[in-house]
């Protein structure tokens, strides 16, 4: 594959190019699903090819599949045509400098959930099903698993030089329950396919699915009969797999500097965390710090090199409450003058780089999530996302959890269903006043994020510590 | 660009190697490729402009009631070699699936043309830019200095073989523009929406699209916070899409009426909605783009899902028909296996006879919504979903907009909102869906008690 890589620079810098750059990456994925006793789809899939990107006047950027000579040549060909026509209504584009790397990054992990036997997985995955079949009101028993290998090459026409071998793994359990007139559902360790970091079988198997599959079933089906999620204002505690969910809409999504300038606008939306307010705006209270860390041991966000060659690093976004940073691509940072925070990267090799988060961490605080609950008088615990939603400039929000604890006098009394909060952003982080401290922090993925124009999905971390916010409205809507 | 014949007869080739190598009882044969080509611009410049060309080759293999699948991009004789062993080696090894009942079998003739324009097939990243300068030079003579959006074009071809004879072959073209106008005004900003969508790019009409966006863009200055509560509210067809979509996820599959989470479980055959609303998918209708067959072959029936307001029918793949026994697959499958099939993909709300002017005129106080934003469900079979108001919302009074007000958010009942619906509207529009191949037909609607509940800053 380097052959391939090392023609197309190669023709590249005879082009009188401003930039280039070929990137080129292979992904082999395994998902199982169990549903009701039966395997509902076992999927092996394959994906290679390459991306040119090029400066000349404008941005071209080309994809393909196609690994001959005569291939790499029309890809260039196509993207250099892409570029003209850009630079008919381009601005000058600045990269900012970066350091130029020639080297390699393997994911560490111990064991290869691809040589793993498919017959250990699938008879692992029945006896999580049979675990969960407990009721007849349980109308759905699912459980999966999930791999992925990408291995990725990068050069540019600056000289870099990067191999990458990545490798994430995850799974999760869950039941639908109904009775006919309601119907609700409930999952573990998290909704929406479970739980991923980039580390090897062992972390899936660290996930214990059926060690839990049992209690997760009989909650619910718990959750038929539960209360219906007050109305009104009070403290509410989000559990990591929720609170995961919060930081990433609220404020990983506003610190692209991308949308903050409006390159997102006709899609995704844009950020109200805007240039000006960077440095000196009040995002939340005191105890909120919040970053940008492509190092983290396991996180799905976590990589050796972003799409553009920038070495994975660490970043302030909000430092004790205010706004200090943005995730940043080499051409926004020199349009900005912020740091280049390494956050390039693409869906495939399919899809151009863009500004996406890493692992947008929630550092923790001082406090253990039993004294949150002992200090709270009336609250709601909310845990397992069921429902997120939130304005085009990540202000306004309501999320939906699976489950809601609810709090009297510093004890949990009961389960509630569809429990539901609103708020704005920074009020909401601003009325942050107790985050739980390392031992309850975890780091959760969120393997679907989607963004950009085709549509891109990638693979995203987020850790955090439970955490209280006081005085938030809950109980959204008529029932 | 590759002539249909050539592609045909190259997908035909693999095929046909699958199929005579193959061991298993039964398999399955699906390629996809795609051409796409996107013009991104923001800040009235372009800032992405890209070509993507792949190729998606999936075989399912079957041995009894074990089922497998892989996938790759390549069609490489090794590579397509390696695919089949793989798919009949997960096949081997796989649990028995009690309700599979095999792959479809539906051999009728159909017209496999799908809507294929040659000018769209070919349009230049030159023509893509040319229209968007003049986008941006007309929006600057209106003294708008900000337009953002994106002009795509796609070709996509569909091919499905399998071993009882089923061969399917079909490619289409579709070109979709949207200008997003941002008005600058002392510290505040107004915004305005404008898209188009056809399978022939000449359609595209892109000074009007960019006239509606900077026009929203420029009327929607200053926009004030109303008082939340319930109105009647006129949505306009971008907002209505909306709708259909979310319907169409939470409830018109037999997946989600099987598995009891769907609004129209236990209801069928029962008034759910207004008699005058009829949502049917129809990819035969003339103002519907699509694929005249599913992912697995089966050409695609007319499903009326909502008849007169009643709980009619929901869409079926070969899977979902089989665990009922005495159904027959609709031709709604999405690419197999996969937990979102079935899926209505050429959805369209019966037009009524008013005019969206006719319906303001009509409203004493409401308000007007150009689209929505970030639509969640929060109950599946209740058919309650959230979401915030877009790019031009406006207070109406007295039968008259009156005023831009700030984006608001609803948390409504669907199946109650059209229940209650006032009036439909006499023309829809096309959208396509983004994610999935899926394809929305709608007019405006109104709809009154409309449940706001949330506002936001802008």
């Amino acid at each position: 594959m380097r052959d391939i890589v090392e023609l197309g620079i190669g023709l590249l810098e005879k082009e009188g190019i401003e930039y280039g750059d070929v990137r080129l990456s292979q992904t082999e994925n395994e998902v199982i699903n169990v549903k009701n006793g039966a395997v509902e789809s076992i999927k092996s899939g394959e994906s290679k090819g390459y991306g040119i990107r090029v400066i000349k006047g404008g941005w071209g950027f080309a994809s393909s599949s196609d690994f001959s000579e005569r291939g790499m040549k029309e890809s260039i060909k196509r993207a250099l045509k892409i570029a003209a026509a850009s630079s008919k209504i381009s601005n000058n584009i600045d990269l900012e400098n970066v350091e130029i790397y020639q080297e390699s990054y393997t994911t560490p992990y111990k064991k290869d959930p691809f040589k793993i036997p498919l017959e250990e997985k699938l008879d692992y995955l029945m006896d999580v099903d049979e675990r969960m079949e407990i009721d007849d009101r349980i109308k759905v028993r699912k459980c999966n698993f999930n791999a992925w290998k990408t291995i990725k090459e990068f050069a540019s026409t600056e000289g870099a030089r990067i191999e990458q071998e990545l490798i994430m793994t995850g799974g999760g359990l869950g039941v639908n329950v109904s009775d006919g007139e309601d119907t609700q559902k409930r999952s573990y360790p998290n909704s929406f396919g479970g739980d991923y970091n980039s580390r090897g079988y062992e972390f899936f198997e660290d996930l214990d699915l059926l060690g839990n599959a049992e209690d997760t079933a009989e909650e619910g089906v718990d959750l038929l009969e539960a209360e219906q999620c007050p109305e009104g204002e009070m403290d509410i505690i989000l559990n990591t797999n929720q609170l995961a969910l919060q930081v990433h809409e609220s404020c990983g999504h506003p610190t692209e500097l991308d949308r903050a300038l409006g390159t997102e606008a006709s899609y995704a939306g844009t950020s109200f965390l805007t240039p000006d307010k960077l440095g000196d705006f009040r995002y939340g209270s005191d105890i909120v710090n919040i970053v940008s860390d492509a190092t983290a041991e396991g996180g799905l966000g976590t990589f050796g090199y972003d799409d553009e060659g920038v070495k994975a690093k660490k970043v302030d976004l909000i430092r004790n409450g205010i706004f200090v940073g943005y995730q940043a691509s080499r051409e926004g940072a020199a349009k900005v003058g912020v740091e280049v925070s390494g956050n390039m990267r693409a869906d495939g090799w399919k899809n151009l780089p863009i500004v996406r988060m890493t692992n947008i961490n929630l550092e923790p605080g001082d406090w253990s999530k039993d004294e949150i609950v002992e200090e709270t008088e009336k609250g709601i615990i909310f845990d397992g996302i069921k429902s997120w939603s939130i304005d085009d400039k990540r202000l306004n929000f309501q999320f939906g959890t699976e489950a809601g604890y609810l709090i009297e006098n510093g004890e949990i009394t009961k389960l509630i269903k569809n429990p539901t909060y609103t708020g704005l952003t920074p009020e909401f982080w601003n009325n942050c006043d107790a985050i739980a401290g390392e031992e309850e922090w975890r780091l959760h993925g969120v393997p679907n994020c989607g963004k950009g124009e085709p549509p891109q999905t990638m693979q995203v971390g987020h850790g955090c510590a439970p955490a209280r916010f006081t005085d938030i409205r809950v109980g959204v809507g008529k029932w | 660009m590759v002539g249909s014949k050539t592609l045909r007869k190259r997908f035909d080739e693999v095929a046909d190697k699958i199929l005579n190598e193959a061991k298993a009882d039964e398999i399955e044969v699906r390629i996809i490729q795609s051409d796409t080509a996107l013009t991104r611009y923001a800040n009235s410049r372009i800032h992405q402009n890209i070509g993507q060309k792949d190729t998606h080759l999936s075989i399912r293999a079957v041995f009894g009631k074990k089922v497998g699948s892989a996938t790759t991009n390549s069609l490489e004789d090794k590579d397509v070699k390696n695919l089949l062993a793989k798919a009949e080696t997960i096949a081997k090894n796989q649990r028995k699936d009690p309700e599979f009942y095999g792959l479809p079998a539906v051999k009728d003739k159909i017209d496999e043309k799908s809507a294929f324009v040659k000018e769209t097939a070919e349009y230049s990243p030159d023509q893509r830019a040319e229209k968007v300068k003049e986008i941006i030079e007309m929006a600057r003579s209106e003294g708008v200095d900000r337009v953002y959006g994106a002009f795509q074009t796609d070709m996509k071809s569909l091919f499905v073989a399998n071993s009882h004879g089923v061969r399917r072959f079909s490619t289409l073209t579709t070109a979709n523009l949207t200008t997003n106008a941002i008005v600058d005004w002392d510290d505040d900003q107004g915004f305005g929406w404008g898209e188009s969508f056809s399978a022939d790019v000449s359609e595209i009409d892109h000074i009007e699209v960019g006239k509606t966006a900077v026009e929203k863009g420029l009327n929607n200055i200053e926009p004030e916070k109303i008082e939340l509560g319930e109105y009647d509210v006129v949505l306009e067809p971008l907002a209505v899409k909306s709708i259909l979509m979310y319907l169409d996820m939470m409830g018109f599959s037999a997946k989600s009426v099987q598995e009891e989470r769907s609004f129209m479980n236990g209801r069928f055959g029962e008034q759910i909605m207004d008699e005058r609303v009829d949502i049917y998918d129809d990819v035969s209708e003339k103002d519907m783009v699509g694929f005249p067959f599913d992912y697995e072959g089966v050409p695609k029936q007319r499903v009326d899902l909502i008849k007169s307001g009643v709980a009619n029918e929901v869409v079926y793949d070969s899977y979902t028909a089989g665990r009922e026994g005495d159904k027959e697959s609709t031709g709604h499958a999405l690419p197999m296996p996969n937990p979102m099939s079935p899926l209505a993909m050429n959805l369209l709300l019966g037009t009524g006879d008013f005019s969206k002017d006719e319906m303001i005129e009509e409203t004493e106080k409401g308000i007007l919504v150009t689209r929505f934003n970030y639509c969640r469900p929060i109950h599946p079979m209740k058919g309650i979903l959230t979401g915030l108001t877009r790019d031009g919302t406006w207070l109406i009074e007295d039968g008259e907009i009156k005023k831009p007000v700030k984006n608001l958010r609803f948390t409504q009942n669907l199946i109650e909102a059209l229940d209650n619906v006032e009036a439909i509207g006499e023309e829809r529009r096309l959208f396509p869906m983004g994610y999935y191949p899926a394809y929305f037909a709608a007019p405006a609607v109104k709809i009154p008690d409309f449940r706001f509940t949330g506002t936001t800053e802008f």
